[in-house]
């Protein structure tokens, strides 16, 4: 069928050509452009090209329909659109820089002081991406809401107010909990890059005599403006797009955002026009490739970010005296915000029959049952099992994938490197189930039997997710200097040999900070999920939706702490192997 | 004498075995059938997983079959089982989801007319002619916190619920953004008339209740207190009043609602065992489960276990298509947004 081939390139007819052509493929690096750049091309253009396609008929896939720019008068002629696009761009914009304020203050403390528990501070920044973000929602309304919100009620009855001080229905509480829920991923972008430095620049300022706090806001934090922009552009993103937080906190507060009115126009219509929700993704992928854009003339630059050099060295570690303790207390107070508090009220929703304000009998009616569903349900083991594997095996494809991408980008000169990157971004702007749905259209009837079966959720993954991975490793990438791999060629290494010993261990912290982003998206995700899981294949994910949906959020609560838990091993786990070397 | 016995035993028990047969026969030989086409039966649906749970294991356990569940919520059902039909490759073969998208569905040819015997058991009103019986009814009240609420304070009708006392108490799913709700709202013509029904539903936008994203959520917050009172469905009351939360709902007499059937596909890729699922879900012994699990099925006698489920009488809501929907949509915006 005529739509599911892919025409690459022209045929050429002459001779002359076909030399040209023979000495480009003749070298190995070129080679593997064109493989990653296929494979890639595959994975985010084959189901991306039915939604492109979706949004200039006016029919749903597989029906015959007629070309049309309708969908895209009513999605941008309106001006209410612009009017929530600006709203949403306040929201993104608040969101990602309060996420990267916090990372930075956060990695600079764990990473770069003698700060007391820092190591406990870097595995636990990363716990609020292991809880889908719509509990981290639901857990902050039950702390904040006016009328009987947790922290509210205690601080009345504390302080003697008549009224609840906090209201979490307003924009700034939309922005507060969005930026907590969006600070893990900037915390390991900006931790890796943070890892990966050399600190001869530091040194040297302070031998001429700077303090820590000059050298930190005059060295260190300009020399991470790769990975501060990585992050902050990420979540910017992720913010606009993002639809439970604001579903939750938005909604009842009558604001209105982007995605909201997608959902209205779109994709909560009757029956879902899935045209419509393709064609605002059209307009968040090109909001997105701005970014992109953007990010890359930032950092175009690339020697000047270079850090890593081939002289050995040790992350320099800032002595803080007795400001240590100050440092882990920030430290303390942000992770209570980001981690404890969160966690704290989904355990207290995992052992209540049903969730109220506690008091003092609350204690007699606590329960186990919850847990008990867990242990003794065969479905949620196979479920555990089943994200598992797609979280292992599937951070780590995507992150071989993305390491090479992302060396491609970075370090190679080859045309059409940029539009790669570009590539990898497009399935990602479109929203989570209108990108399902390309997918199940995409894959239904795929030759080799991978619908309904485990590998299709994978590929949805891996799609969706790659963005992440790159940015992850982009910025750490950029840090390598190319010494080193000239080095590595001069003594006669080939390709491979460079890549497997060379720049793997030193992308070491990016490749790691990647997985776990990546890891902990796929152990839980369910937009995409839901739409290409069958009753075998089924991750937790969808297990935890359709339980939330039946209004077993004691179940969810319980499900949501065990997977923490387990989580945080596999990390922890993880951040073994990817230990530096002292010397 | 022993022998002469021995003979009389056989002979009675072929007897019997043989009206048995005769009973189930049509029953056997289709699990035969189904049996032969891999023993199991894949649903799709929004009917709650702990009562697709429990019906699971009582059919396997009469017929021996395997029921598959794809749990999700009716407009994402609908998606997928149109997306599969559409692609030529449905992996379905019962779909259990209610009214609105199961008639969107039928108008592309995705089921079959099945007439199960089961079926006799129902009211000839309550079947369709193309999805066979309402089996159940999902049915929207007013929910509120017993705790919260003093009873003489309570709303005592539809008509009390707009009181300016209760202003700020309210808490409803979003009519402009969940379609159970706006069929709701675009339906209350039924209980109280088109003037009255009109001027109500200003009434109501006036009070700014609380909007959220779907009727669960709205019981939630009934549940955990945020909000007193709350449009939802009634069978959060149960659900979540066995849990101990301290619910309680209206009774109202005459409340909206919408019917759920269970449908055939027309290309179903076990269709015997997608039929003896269908025979086995409408049959008493489902039903019983259904109710005790606080389901309103469609069987004379048969009620969940809440007080004075028996004294509901459901009225159906109103169908909208595309262009109703996106009509009231609309309408909706100007009343409650703005």
């Amino acid at each position: 069928m005529n739509h599911r081939t892919l025409a690459i390139g022209r045929v050429p007819p002459a001779a002359a050509t076909l030399t040209r052509v023979a000495s480009f493929f003749s070298q190995p690096m070129n080679l593997i452009f064109m493989g990653v750049a296929g494979v890639i091309a595959f994975l985010a253009l084959y189901p991306s090209f039915f939604l492109l396609y979706g949004s200039f008929t006016d029919a749903p896939l597989g029906v015959p329909g007629h070309f049309t720019l309708h969908n895209y008068v009513q999605a941008y002629s309106d001006p209410e659109a612009y009017r929530l696009i600006l709203t949403s761009f306040i929201f993104g914009i608040g969101a990602s820089g309060l996420s990267v304020v916090l990372a930075l203050t956060l990695a600079w403390i764990t990473i770069r002081t003698n700060a007391p528990f820092r190591r406990l501070f870097e595995l636990t920044a990363i716990i609020p991406n292991i809880m889908p973000p719509l509990l981290i929602s639901i857990s902050w309304v039950l702390l904040l809401n006016p009328s009987n919100g947790l922290i509210n009620v205690t601080l009345m009855r504390l302080l003697g107010l008549a009224k609840a001080p906090f209201n979490i229905y307003s924009v700034p509480g939309l922005i507060f909990v969005e930026g907590l829920i969006l600070t893990p991923l900037a915390f390991l972008i900006i931790a890796a890059a943070m890892k990966g430095m050399d600190p001869a620049l530091e040194e040297s300022a302070k031998t001429l005599g700077s303090n820590e706090f000059g050298v930190a806001t005059r060295i260190t934090f300009p020399l991470m403006r790769p990975a501060i922009l990585a992050a902050g552009t990420l979540n910017f993103v992720r913010a606009v797009e993002s639809f439970d937080t604001p579903a939750i906190i938005a909604l009842p507060a009558r604001i209105e955002v982007f995605t909201t009115k997608i959902w209205r126009e779109a994709l909560g219509s009757f029956p879902t026009n899935h045209n419509l929700a393709a064609t605002y993704g059209v307009g968040i992928l090109a909001i997105a490739l701005i970014f992109v854009y953007l990010y890359r003339r930032f950092t175009s630059q690339v020697e000047s970010f270079s850090t890593v050099t081939g002289k050995a060295f040790r992350p320099h570690q800032i002595e803080l005296g007795k400001w240590r303790y100050l440092a882990s207390s920030v430290a303390f107070v942000l992770l209570i915000l980001m981690v404890v508090l969160p966690f704290l009220v989904l355990l207290l929703v995992s052992l209540m029959p049903y969730y109220h304000v506690p008091t003092w009998e609350t204690w007699h009616n606590l329960t186990l049952s919850n847990y008990r569903y867990i242990l003794d349900t065969s479905r949620v083991h196979k479920a555990f099992g089943n994200s598992l594997f797609l979280a292992i095996v599937g951070a780590s494809i995507c992150m071989f994938l993305a390491a090479l991408t992302s060396y491609i980008t970075v370090r190679t000169k080859i045309a059409g490197r940029g539009l790669l990157e570009g590539l990898v971004f497009i399935p990602w702007a479109f929203p989570g189930t209108a990108l399902a749905l390309g997918l199940l259209w995409a894959y239904v009837d795929f030759p080799i039997p991978i619908y309904a079966t485990i590998w299709i959720i994978m590929i949805a993954y891996v799609t969706r997710f790659l963005p992440y991975g790159l940015r992850a490793v982009s910025s750490t990438i950029i840090q390598i200097h190319k010494e080193l791999e000239e080095a590595s060629t001069a003594c006669g290494a080939g390709f491979f040999a460079t890549f497997r010993r060379i720049l793997i261990p030193l992308m070491r912290p990016g490749i790691m900070a990647g997985w776990i982003i990546l890891a902990t998206i796929y152990i839980r995700e369910f937009s995409a999920s839901i739409f290409l899981y069958s009753p075998g294949s089924e991750p937790l994910g969808p297990l935890l939706y359709f339980l939330y949906l039946d209004g077993m959020r004691g179940r969810v609560g319980a499900l949501g702490v065990v997977i923490s838990i387990i989580c945080v091993i596999l990390i922890a786990f993880a951040q073994r192997l990817s230990r530096w070397e002292a010397k | 004498m022993p022998r002469n016995f021995k003979i009389l035993f056989v002979f009675l028990a072929t007897l019997g075995l043989f009206y048995a047969e005769l009973a189930l026969g049509q029953d056997t030989k289709l699990i035969e059938a189904a049996k032969k086409e891999g023993g199991k039966v894949v649903a799709y649906g929004s009917l709650e997983s702990d009562t697709a749970d429990a019906i699971s294991k009582a059919f396997q356990k009469k017929t021996g079959l395997e029921m598959e569940y794809w749990r999700a919520s009716a407009t994402k059902v609908m998606d997928r089982a149109l997306s599969e039909y559409r692609a030529g490759k449905p992996f379905f073969d019962v779909i259990l989801i209610n009214d609105n998208p199961l008639q969107i569905m039928q108008k592309e040819g995705l089921f079959a007319k099945y007439d199960s015997p089961s079926a006799k058991q129902f009211p000839k009103d309550a079947i369709d002619p193309n999805l066979g019986p309402r089996y159940r009814n999902v049915i929207v009240g007013i929910v509120y916190n017993k705790n919260m609420i003093k009873p003489a304070d309570v709303p005592k009708s539809l008509e009390d619920v707009v009181n300016p006392k209760y202003k700020g108490k309210l808490v409803m799913p979003d009519p402009t953004q969940h379609t159970t709700t706006t069929q709701w709202v675009a339906s209350l013509f039924k209980l109280m008339g088109k003037e009255k029904a009109d001027k109500y539903i200003r009434d109501l936008a006036a009070m700014k209740p609380i909007l959220v994203e779907s009727l669960l959520p709205a019981a939630e917050r009934v549940t955990t207190g945020e909000t007193p009172i709350a449009i939802t469905y009634v069978k959060y009351a149960y659900i979540f009043g066995q849990k101990g939360a301290p619910l309680d709902y209206v009774r109202l007499g005459k409340m909206l609602g919408d019917g759920h059937y269970a449908p055939l596909s027309s290309k179903a890729p076990h269709p015997n065992a997608g039929k003896a699922f269908v025979d086995y879900l409408l049959g008493e012994e489902s039903m019983k489960i259904m109710a005790k699990m606080g389901e309103f099925v469609n069987r004379k006698g048969v009620h969940p276990p809440l007080p004075d489920a028996d004294k509901i009488q459901f009225v159906e809501m109103e169908d909208l298509d595309a262009k109703g929907y996106a009509e009231k949509k609309k309408e909706y915006t100007k009343i409650f947004l703005q």
